[in-house]
């Protein structure tokens, strides 16, 4: 049942994380990326109570502040501060094809998974093939999207996929290492917040293509 | 026993789709702030209609004279095999996915080729977008129901609805995903706003009706009302199969009354999609289309991954 709810916690951080990739409008992209992260502190939770390992237990609750409240924060308060900018959002790649690339992304890391043998993660091998997926659609985000909060976005998403990985394949790691790879990802957001906000105020453009006055 | 009870299926939903058909211009025009006709007006039209005499266009062939009874055998036996009353079909040949998807085809063929065979142009080019319709939606509900037949190991649909209703099924997001897939696609294919406009007569969906005058009419308007109460309890027997009783019997009327009150929430929340969106070109509902043919393909993959 424990490894069940995992893998099924699995399916919806995909889920979630497609809803982050195609929603248009920043404003609910926020939303979702914080529905995922609710979705990511269950999966935590499960595998830890699955496991019986009460490291993961306290970097649930750790998540829990840093990804569901804090990120969706940093997040919301920049885009505010720009004053909401037009949720035109520009894709290079049409939002159907990017359901159907992540579905082929689930599919080839499940085959790649599906060939490896790990004792601790036998019996999550969906969820583990989804933790990689995941990855792979954070890197998505940031190549199909020209907006640049949603490579952000992108980033946060391969970032949560990374943390599911590591829960997944090392659940009694010392708290210190976990501690350390949640609160790297604050600052990560903090900084590229910064960025985009001084992006915007120079060029008020989000528009990655916009972008290009370095350009050699 | 088991014919008894798919003919009377039948008639019940011969007997609501006009009532269901007059709910939506009910809801239309109240959020339009108007009085609008009474939910009972389609009864009066299609009485008014049979009552009227035939002409046929010139130069047409059977398929102008066929069609209105071809669509109207088509949606009855398809309303024979769905579980109204019970969660059993009465007629399980009638109630398999497969079936009831080519049924549709067979109902749509006929209902392009009467507008191309009416002679009449705007008719013609009324047929051509119901075919583009067709071309662009039966892949995406067929690739939802390949998914839902995958979860639960059958395609008769009455099977899919006793799993899911059940929990028994292998992957829950899977499953999950393909009903958003399904509804999505099931509602295109009830011929609603933004994709289209039942009610805008001869102007787009029942452009092919152009020529079609009296009884013929008369059981084409019937049996277009029947096809979406048809789409509508097709898609609640395998996802939203709770409520119905497990066997026929005393119970058969209960489960007609939840069957009843299922499409009245259904019609409603589609009444106001409907009403709450602008009409979009045909053109564009290739792009919706092919992200409903993309959320199919993911809950597929999660079949084969198994959450």
């Amino acid at each position: 049942m424990g490894y069940e709810l995992v893998n099924l916690l699995g399916g919806l951080l995909i889920v979630t994380s497609t809803a982050v990739v195609v929603t248009r409008s920043i404003r609910i992209a926020i939303r979702w990326y914080a529905v995922q992260s609710l979705v990511l502190v269950g999966l935590l939770a499960a595998l830890g109570v699955t496991t019986g390992a009460h490291e993961l237990l306290t970097w649930a609750a750790s998540a829990f502040g840093t990804k569901v409240v804090l990120v969706p924060l940093i997040l919301s308060c920049t885009y505010k501060k720009m004053g909401r900018p037009a949720d035109a959002t520009i894709e290079r790649v049409k939002p159907a094809w990017t359901i159907v690339l992540i579905a082929v992304e689930v599919a080839v890391c499940f085959a790649v998974v599906s060939q490896i043998k790990l004792p601790t993660a036998e019996i999550a091998v969906p969820a583990l093939a989804i933790s990689f997926a995941h990855f792979f659609v954070g890197l998505s985000c940031i190549i199909t999207q020209q907006n640049i909060m949603k490579q952000m976005f992108g980033y946060c998403l391969m970032e949560n996929g990374s943390h599911v990985t590591l829960a997944l394949l090392a659940p009694t790691a010392p708290e210190i290492v976990e501690v350390g790879i949640a609160t790297d990802a604050i600052f990560a957001v903090i900084i590229m917040s910064i960025v985009v906000y001084k992006i915007w105020n120079e060029t008020q453009s989000l528009d990655a293509s916009d972008l290009t006055d370095l350009k050699g | 026993m088991n014919i008894l009870v798919a003919i009377l299926q039948g008639a019940l939903v011969c007997a609501v789709a006009p009532l269901f058909t007059g709910l939506s211009r009910v809801i239309r025009a109240k959020m339009h702030n108007r009085r609008g006709p009474s939910i009972l007006q389609d009864y009066r039209d299609i009485a008014k209609l049979l009552a009227r005499p035939e002409t046929v266009a010139e130069g047409s062939s059977f398929a102008l004279r066929l069609m209105p009874a071809i669509f109207f055998a088509v949606t009855f036996m398809l309303a024979m095999g769905l579980p109204i009353f019970s969660q059993e079909s009465p007629l399980p040949v009638f109630g398999d996915a497969i079936t009831i998807m080519y049924a549709l085809a067979l109902a749509r063929f006929f209902f392009a080729l009467t507008g191309i065979d009416s002679s009449n142009a705007f008719a013609g080019i009324g047929s051509i977008r119901e075919l583009l319709m067709s071309v662009l939606i039966e892949p995406s509900m067929l690739l939802a129901l390949f998914a839902t037949a995958l979860i639960c190991g059958s395609t008769d649909i009455a099977s899919m609805g006793r799993h899911i209703a059940a929990g028994d099924v292998t992957a829950p997001v899977a499953a999950v995903l393909a009903a958003i897939a399904f509804a999505v696609a099931c509602y295109m294919e009830l011929g609603k706003l933004p994709y289209d406009q039942a009610e805008a007569e001869q102007e787009l969906q029942e452009g092919p009706l152009a020529e079609l005058s009296g009884p013929s009419l008369a059981i084409a308007k019937l049996a277009m009302g029947m096809k979406q109460v048809v789409v509508v309890s097709w898609f609640c027997t395998i996802f939203v199969p709770w409520g119905e009783p497990a066997t026929l019997g005393a119970a058969a009327v209960l489960g007609a009354a939840v069957f009843l009150v299922k499409c009245l929430i259904d019609f409603a929340i589609c009444g106001l999609i409907e009403n709450s969106v602008s009409r979009s070109r045909f053109k564009v509902l290739g792009n919706q289309t092919w992200a409903v043919v993309g959320i199919a393909v993911l809950a597929l993959v999660f079949v084969v991954v198994g959450v």
